[in-house]
């Protein structure tokens, strides 16, 4: 049985254990009498607070019982925020305002940006950065970065600084982020960067070294993708045969654990498993199994859970189907369940970090405009599974990288929400423990279990992927999306219902110009020039460590100081070949 | 006007299950449900080839249009996602489609499409219409600049299924004519075409004459899954490594779907190494024959050996079972020069293993997937089976799946030697550059 299999049994049995607790709350008066006292207790410890009209409520509801057997089925089976199992929330107050509204909690606005040349998505970094609270910089990269070519790559120049900016060289990365102070206290870089996360990462460390000196290393917070194994399933980046490209992943997880102890080294990503065509059922149940595999896979070279486990983080995908209600309350019990019950890990390893992104798919040409209530309600489901953080897609998006006024628009959506709206800030836990909630959780947990089960029969997750079964999932399930919208069985408002006869507005559209695209290549030929005597040892350095049993991330820092990304590439595929894809 | 969707998204296509085979499930006659029927049609099927551009992952929407291509009795040549134009107007040519489906998301796509027609053209594939679509990302605009430049339709955001699959149907629907004006590769590649048409309709496909050209031809199979076309294409990558000149001629047999007549050919998808102007690839769908290979691979295989331009051609039959013989190497004319029989550690027990007829017949054993730790076991048990055969066959033991592996390259070796193949001389055939302008 691969441990798919075991986890799932550990969720039953802990199911099994909440039923027990609340037969014996209601059996035995003894027991009953402390679960009430330990409800008293935390009842007497919520806080009061008061809303702008002047209603007096509390900073954190709780079901309104004093039934013993639904206090224990609400403590053991939802857990009260920031407790396991962690349903409701991973903190205790997430959004909730402090010192009368003074500061926010963690603000969870993470705008994904990233067009044309470093400068450029700089710019639109300052741009978003104006208009909001804290210093949140989550940066998207153009084809040729995210498949580790250099912009001078034959073929690639048409798409250099489309779709997220171009990086080749530490250089670009010292002009991407130049004028932030990264060591702020609430300060974050995300980087949705995947087979390339180790070089991109060691740019990054080697610009803010220069930047900050070396003691910013305890500084920088933020997030890198680095989740080979959706890629290898939904998102198609690979470069690196898996072997290999995990040995790359775990190295860097490994030396960033203890050197970039705010940094989360690896984001375990379901959202492109969804926008590939997923059901919210398998998004689920293929993310926290990849998960488990890494959790597996470290454990195998010897890494401690409990410190390696906390480093973890996770990203879904929020759309309009109605799972999306439970899907992150549903996957951090799951997760939690499985790290304690399963690997044993302590309570800062149980906890699932998530990041959540409303659905791009879900937004269409059609009527694009529509595309603001579509992302605002699907920003409403996020927050309710209390997600730590979130991007919400532009009203553009079916057409261009966003342009500046639909990044706000999307960005005011969230402090509207938050900010604005009186929805998140003064109560915590909104719904957690009513009766569609339940029936929908059990039903998810359900249907993420059966998947388990499916896969572990297969052999776990690297063997059903050997047997391309995530793959053959995921389209099967696209084309079934498809067929459902074009059959009329899905309604899609503006596509296949209520059709206006309106032309197709003129959408105004973020490209990047010939011109800076040679400029690019101009700085890369500059770069590799400048360097074109240190760089061959250097690569070779590289190699030596890939062909030994060093660690390959602790290389890349020396590497990345004269290599381009291309020459890093070309050099790993030298030595562990290419990943040989599959349908 | 510029409505990006069409009218008829309203209507309702009748619902249907995609189609789709696990590997896993693939044998032992692959992707043919028991009993099935093949549909009688009055034309061979439309053979179009999909890629996606290179630095671009989103695949989604082509692998939705492949499924339904399929579903339509279309058959699909799938290249996969990041592809250059290189490769696609290579397989292009080498395939002899009907047309090029293309679906770009990252942006670039007024290069890069315009880059494909243009060497499509150059390249004598000018006559290859391109189409594709993008979602939203591909405005109006730009259709009309890519319109100007070559490109034949691009289907927006929103348009149905349905009327996608009604317009390619009829725009790319043309039969494949024997062409003079046709050289290199295309006119290697319209060869086959014709004669898979000929077999169709039941004529008999044309015989070649000529002097014999001593390409060595090598015959592949095994149960589905066994490994087949990753270590054809590990070995290709031998090829391409130690015999500096020369080409190589691959022939990949695939099921058709049997309800619908159609079938997504993806292996190009996994042979990284076919990328490269000096091997031929071509992709053979069954088409209800069930002997493991079309029944216009007889006539392929002469073609291919006839041209002069290889010295070494493998051919991979579908999965197949314990009985079959693919390559006639039982009864009538063998087809192949050797007959190479893969096998996983997992084929069962001994038992299993007596009853498989090509294990007398195969002029190389492989025994593929030795990471498996059932490898071990099964290597003494499969040698024994051979021994039996007293015909001094060794077997071969490779991990195809691993870069570089030593036992693929000591099985290159001895395919080298029965072909005759001088890895210091180069291959006898000049490697002939036909399709890159
Ligand atoms: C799904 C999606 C993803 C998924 C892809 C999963 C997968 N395996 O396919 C994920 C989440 C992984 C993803 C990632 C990225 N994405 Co994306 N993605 C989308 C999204 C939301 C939908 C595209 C889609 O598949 N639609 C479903 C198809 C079936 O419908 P359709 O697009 O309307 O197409 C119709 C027709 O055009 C036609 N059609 C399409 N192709 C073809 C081909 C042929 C031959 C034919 C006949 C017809 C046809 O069929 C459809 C039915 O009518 C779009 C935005 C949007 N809403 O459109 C962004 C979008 C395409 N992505 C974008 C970007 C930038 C990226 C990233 C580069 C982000 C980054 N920096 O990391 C990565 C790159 C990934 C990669 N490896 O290349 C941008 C591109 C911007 C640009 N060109 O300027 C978009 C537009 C979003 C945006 N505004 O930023 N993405
Ligand atoms: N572990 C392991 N897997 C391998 C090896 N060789 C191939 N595979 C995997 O086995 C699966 C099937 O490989 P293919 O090469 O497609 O097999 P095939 O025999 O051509 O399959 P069909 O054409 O479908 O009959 C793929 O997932 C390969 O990656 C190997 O040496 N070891
Ligand atoms: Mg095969």
């Amino acid at each position: 049985m691969s441990s798919l299999g075991r986890i799932a049994d550990s969720v039953v049995a802990y199911n099994q254990f909440v039923t027990g607790e609340v037969a014996r709350a209601r059996a035995n008066k003894k027991y009953a009498g402390e679960l009430r006292a330990r409800w008293a207790k935390i009842r007497q410890s919520v806080e009061w607070t008061q809303s702008p009209t002047g209603t007096k409520l509390p900073r954190l509801a709780l079901p309104d019982t004093d039934e013993p057997g639904a206090i224990a089925a609400y403590l053991f089976g939802q857990g009260l925020p920031g407790e396991f199992p962690y349903a409701t929330a991973a903190y205790r107050e997430m959004y909730l305002e402090r010192d009368g509204g003074e500061t926010p909690g963690e603000e969870p606005m993470r705008l994904f940006a990233g067009l044309g040349l470093a400068e450029d998505t700089n710019a639109r970094f300052k741009y978003l950065s104006r208009n909001q609270k804290s210093l949140r910089l989550s940066t998207a990269f153009d084809g040729p970065t995210l498949y580790g070519l250099d912009s001078d790559h034959e073929g690639v120049l048409g798409k250099v600084g489309e779709g997220g900016v171009a990086i080749d060289t530490v250089e670009d990365m010292l002009r991407l982020f130049a004028g932030f102070d990264l060591t702020r206290p609430d300060a974050s870089v995300s980087m949705t960067m995947n087979a390339p996360a180790p070089a991109i990462l060691a740019m990054f460390i080697a610009a803010a070294k220069r930047r900050f000196g070396p003691g910013c290393l305890k500084q920088l917070r933020g997030t890198i993708q680095a989740d080979i194994l959706k890629e290898v399933q939904a998102q198609n980046e690979v470069i690196f045969p898996v072997d290999a490209s995990l040995r790359f992943l775990c190295d860097m997880i490994e030396w960033c654990v203890p050197n970039l102890p705010k940094w989360y080294p690896v984001s375990i990503s379901g959202y492109h498993i969804a926008e590939a065509g997923a059901t919210p059922v398998q998004q689920a149940a293929f993310t926290l199994a990849n998960g488990f595999t890494y959790v597996e896979l470290l454990r195998q070279r010897g890494a401690d859970v409990n410190r390696f486990g906390p480093r973890l983080s996770f990203f879904l995908d929020c759309g309009l189907d109605v799972e999306y209600l439970v899907l992150g309350r549903v996957c951090r019990r799951l997760w939690a369940i499985g790290l304690r019950d399963v690997f044993g890990a302590d309570a800062k390893a149980q906890i699932l970090k998530l990041h959540t992104q409303t659905s791009g798919r879900s937004l269409i040409a059609a009527e694009f405009q529509n595309n603001l209530t579509r992302t605002a309600t699907e920003l409403m489901l996020a927050y309710l599974n209390y997600t730590n953080s979130c991007h919400s897609n532009s009203a553009d998006e079916p057409f261009t990288t966003p342009t500046e006024k639909y990044a706000l628009l999307a960005s005011h959506a969230q402090s509207i929400l938050l900010e604005e709206s009186g929805l998140f800030k003064h109560t915590m836990n909104l719904f957690g423990g009513a009766p569609g909630l339940l029936a929908l959780e059990r039903q998810v947990e359900q249907g993420i279990l059966d998947v388990f089960r499916e896969m572990d029969t297969l052999g776990g997750v690297i063997p059903a992927m050997e047997q391309r079964y995530q793959r053959s999932k995921i389209q099967e399930a696209g084309h079934a999306y498809e067929q459902q919208i074009y059959s009329g069985r899905r309604p899609v408002i503006g596509l296949n219902r209520y059709v206006t006869d309106e032309p197709l507005p003129h959408v105004p559209l973020a490209r990047t110009a010939p011109r800076r695209q040679r400029l690019q290549v101009e700085r890369l030929t500059a770069f590799k020039k400048k360097h074109a005597k240190k760089a061959p040892a250097a690569l070779q350095r590289l190699e030596n460590v890939v062909r030994g049993k060093g660690n390959v991330f602790d290389e890349l820092l020396n590497t990345v100081e004269v290599c381009s990304l291309g020459q890093i590439t070309a050099c790993l595929t030298g030595v562990v070949g290419k990943f040989r894809p599959m349908v | 006007m510029n409505r990006i969707f069409p009218p008829d998204a309203r209507n309702a296509p009748a619902a249907v299950t995609a189609i789709f085979i696990p590997l896993g499930d693939r044998s032992p006659v692959a992707g043919l449900v028991p009993g099935a029927r093949f549909h009688p049609m009055a034309a061979p099927p439309l053979r179009l080839l999909t890629a996606v551009p290179l630095c671009d992952g989103h695949d989604s929407a082509i692998t939705t249009i492949n499924l339904e291509l399929a579903r339509h009795g279309i058959e699909v040549i799938y290249l996969g996602y990041h592809q250059s134009v290189a490769a696609i107007v290579r397989a292009a040519i080498q395939e002899d489609v009907n047309a090029v489906g293309l679906s770009s998301y990252n942006g670039g796509h007024l290069i890069f499409f315009r880059e494909v027609v243009r060497r499509l053209r150059a390249g004598g594939g000018g006559d290859i219409p391109v189409f594709g679509g993008g979602g939203g990302t591909i405005t109006p605009a730009d259709a009309r600049v890519m319109q100007r430049d070559g490109v034949d339709r691009i289907f927006f955001a929103g348009t149905s299924l349905d009327r996608i699959m009604a317009e390619i149907k009829t725009r790319y629907a043309r039969p494949a004519k024997p062409a003079r004006k046709l050289k290199g590769d295309r006119a290697l590649a319209r060869a086959i075409t014709i004669a898979e048409t000929a077999t169709f309709t039941g004529d008999t496909p044309r015989s070649s004459g000529g002097a014999k050209p001593r390409a060595q031809v090598v015959g592949v199979a095994g149960p589905g899954g066994a490994g087949k076309s990753t270590l054809i294409d590990e070995l290709t990558s031998r090829f391409l490594q130690k015999i500096p000149r020369g080409r190589i001629a691959l022939l990949a047999n695939d099921p058709s779907h049997p309800g619908t007549g159609g079938a997504i050919l993806g292996d190009r998808v996994s042979a990284i190494y076919a990328q490269d102007d000096r091997v031929f690839f071509r992709s053979l769908a069954t088409r209800g024959s069930l002997t493991g290979l079309s029944a216009a691979a007889p006539a392929a295989i002469e073609i291919l050996r006839n041209s002069g331009k290889f010295d070494l051609i493998f051919v991979e039959s579908v999965g197949v079972g314990q009985e079959s013989d693919p390559f006639n190497v039982f009864h009538g004319r063998k087809l192949v020069d050797t007959v190479l029989y893969v096998l996983p550690p997992h084929y069962g027990g001994r038992i299993q293993l007596q009853k498989i007829a090509l294990l007398n017949g195969a002029d190389l054993v492989v025994l593929n997937k030795c990471d498996d730790p059932r490898a071990h076991a099964a290597k003494a048990e499969i040698q024994t089976r051979l021994d039996q055969n007293q015909r001094g066959q060794r077997l071969h033991a490779t991990t195809a799946a691993t870069h570089s592996d030593p036992g693929v390259d000591r099985l290159f070796a001895a395919i080298a030697e029965l072909g005759g193949l001088d890895p210091a001389r180069g291959g006898e055939k000049a490697c002939q550059m036909e399709v890159s302008p």
